[in-house]
């Protein structure tokens, strides 16, 4: 176990001038779980084979624990990597799959063979140890490349994407058995994801990155509520928050028939005459004042109901969580107001970054 | 599962058409074996016999037999030479196309090229310069210089390159990079066994193309080192020929390449790869 820290690192792919990830300063905690996300093609799959040893670091250095292991080989790493698509060997079985490592590392049978018993037990795959892994199902594959990983104990986890090809509710099942393993190996990992939900329901913190850029580390519930900025306001959250551009007046914004009070440091902060207000749709309430919009669909989802409507002089659909006993009818006007003012981010509209606390 | 499901479901004309094509396919090796088991008056008269005779054993004992030929010690020299040269090319094509297909290095696509170009030089026009060199080597008339030139394939490592870029993901080599295998232990543990189908192809090809390789042979090898199409051309050379002999050789020179046929053919199985990967 260790942790694992990015100084500075930066992988720049040949013949590109862009860096895939750029500068990217990260520490992660011994036994931390970390999840890196972004949408695709943000650098986050890079950083994490950075890590691995499977990409080049151009600049910068990559430590685990105190060794600086920026040119090592992956073999001398001492990290585990369990991929999107598994990357089982197909020719192998479940047993030898997990004890091919430590076969490679010389360790004695006898060992080996209790070793991949422990995980295969761990991760209830003890009566598929000898199937090959075209015998077994998506979600006992992904559970294979897994033991694959813990077998060796290693002091990392990578993981990349590893639930992105299991079905909606073997994803969210394995979800929390990701997670609960984790914890339980208390080995530091880092996880990368497309999946936001992920992110927050798995992460110790996050690391949200755009354009090879890291955005903002955090644990979820600070990414949640203290976005630095409008990349990550919009990222985080699902459905993704309101933002509004919005006129300055009289030491407020303009929200339909209401004044929404906007804090005095982040008007300060504002240079320009506007600026974005983002209001997540479970902070908007059906009203009788405030923002008149048109309803134009009610999405139905059991526990919750959410309304996209529109609203004059807001070009995106607004999105607001509403009482899913009694939704708004499709095709009225309705009025949307902020529950909760406190609960209210400002952004720069310029610089995207976040105004006030 | 699906070539079964359209198997079942191929029409009558279908099956016309394949067994016509099977019988006319057969036919030469069916009518080898019929010149084969006769005798060679029997053979030239009009109408020609359609149904095999009894004069097989006699006929494959001649060719044993005769002392110019040497047919036995040629059956043994083709065996070794093929299946040294066999060997040989399915390995460093294996080794080349993995190399040219998964590991990345400085001069790998002109180097590419230059594989792919040895394959436009035409035998014929290597004979004299082979020949040159082998007897600078000293290797002339022995079976060293048969199997020396053609240990190593330019279309061999095309084949295999052209299978392993699509039949291995980088990730299954990433991930065995990770787990700590070097280089050529990833080959013998992960890629190899993921190559065998095509190696298999391979190893059937040049087995058959050593096997049948008559010109090279003929101009290199001495008159104590023959190989099958060496002393086949024994059979046939001088003022008379007996067909029957000369069929019934050719019947003892093809058998091993179908025996070949059944053993390798077993290891053309698809679908190794099947299930290592969620596409």
């Amino acid at each position: 176990m260790s942790r694992v820290v990015f100084e500075g690192a930066t992988r720049v792919f040949p013949g590109q001038e862009r860096p895939a990830v750029d500068h990217v300063d990260l520490e992660v905690a011994d036994g931390e779980f970390l999840v890196l996300v972004g949408p695709s093609g943000c650098g986050k799959s890079t950083t994490l084979r950075m890590l691995a040893g499977l990409e080049d670091v151009d600049d910068g250095r990559i430590l685990i624990g105190d060794r600086d292991v920026t040119r090592m080989p992956p073999k001398e790493r001492d990290i585990a990597m369990v991929f999107q698509n598994y990357a089982l060997y197909p020719h192998m079985t479940v047993g030898e799959n997990m004890g091919f490592a430590l076969r490679i590392a010389k360790v004695p049978k006898a060992d080996i063979t209790t070793r991949v018993a422990e995980a295969a037990e761990l991760l209830g795959l003890t009566e598929y140890l000898d199937r090959k892994p075209k015998a077994l199902s998506g979600g006992q594959r992904q559970r294979v490349a897994m033991g694959r990983a813990i077998v060796r104990s290693p002091r990392v986890f990578c993981m990349d994407e590893p639930l992105s090809n299991l079905d909606a509710k073997l994803r969210v099942q394995t979800r929390t058995q990701v997670a609960a393993l984790q914890r339980r190996l208390g080995t530091t990992t880092v996880y990368v994801t497309h999946d936001q939900v992920e992110a927050m329901t798995m992460g110790d913190r996050v690391a949200v990155l755009k354009d090879g850029v890291l955005q903002q580390v955090a644990a979820p519930r600070e990414l949640y509520d203290h976005p630095v900025n409008l990349f990550v306001a919009g990222f985080m959250g699902s459905p993704a928050m309101n933002l509004f551009e919005l006129p300055v007046i009289d030491g407020g914004v303009e929200f339909g028939t209401r004044i929404l009070p906007v804090p005095r440091e982040a008007l300060t902060g504002a240079g320009g005459s506007t600026v974005v207000v983002g209001v997540r749709p479970e902070n908007l309430a059906v009203s009788h004042e405030g923002l008149p919009i048109v309803v134009d669909v009610v999405e139905e989802l059991g526990s919750d109901a959410y309304l996209y409507g529109r609203a004059d002089g807001v070009t995106p659909p607004v999105v607001a969580r509403t009482d899913w006993r009694n939704p708004p009818v499709k095709g009225t006007t309705t009025h949307l107001e902020v529950i909760d003012p406190d609960a209210v981010h400002h952004f720069d509209p310029v610089t995207g970054h976040r105004l006030g606390r | 599962m699906s070539l079964r499901t359209r198997a079942a479901g191929a029409s009558p004309l279908m099956y016309v058409t394949l067994t016509f094509v099977v019988l006319l396919s057969a036919a030469p090796l069916y009518f080898m074996l019929v010149m084969a088991s006769r005798a060679n008056s029997d053979i030239l008269g009009i109408p020609p016999p359609l149904l095999p005779g009894d004069q097989l054993v006699s006929n494959v004992d001649r060719v044993f037999a005769n002392a110019d030929v040497q047919f036995a010690e040629a059956l043994l020299n083709t065996l070794i030479v093929a299946s040294v040269a066999t060997l040989a090319v399915v390995v460093t094509s294996a080794l080349a196309g993995f190399a040219f297909a998964k590991l990345k290095f400085r001069g790998r696509n002109v180097l590419l090229v230059v594989v792919v170009a040895t394959m436009m030089v035409p035998v014929q026009l290597g004979l004299i310069p082979l020949y040159m060199l082998m007897t600078k080597l000293g290797l002339a008339g022995g079976l060293a210089s048969v199997t020396l030139p053609f240990l190593v394939s330019g279309f061999g490592v095309f084949f295999m390159r052209q299978y392993a870029a699509q039949a291995i993901p980088d990730e299954l080599i990433e991930a065995a990079r990770v787990d700590g295998a070097s280089t050529l232990r990833i080959f013998w543990s992960i890629v190899f066994p993921a190559l065998r189908p095509a190696a298999a192809v391979l190893g059937l090809l040049t087995f058959m193309e050593r096997w049948n390789d008559f010109l090279w042979p003929y101009i290199a090898l001495d008159f104590d080192h023959p190989t099958v199409q060496v002393a086949l051309s024994r059979l046939s050379g001088g003022y008379y020929t007996d067909q029957a002999l000369v069929m019934a050789g050719t019947l003892m020179g093809t058998l091993p390449l179908v025996l070949v046929f059944i053993l390798f053919g077993r290891q053309i199985v698809g679908g190794i790869m099947e299930g290592g990967l969620k596409s």
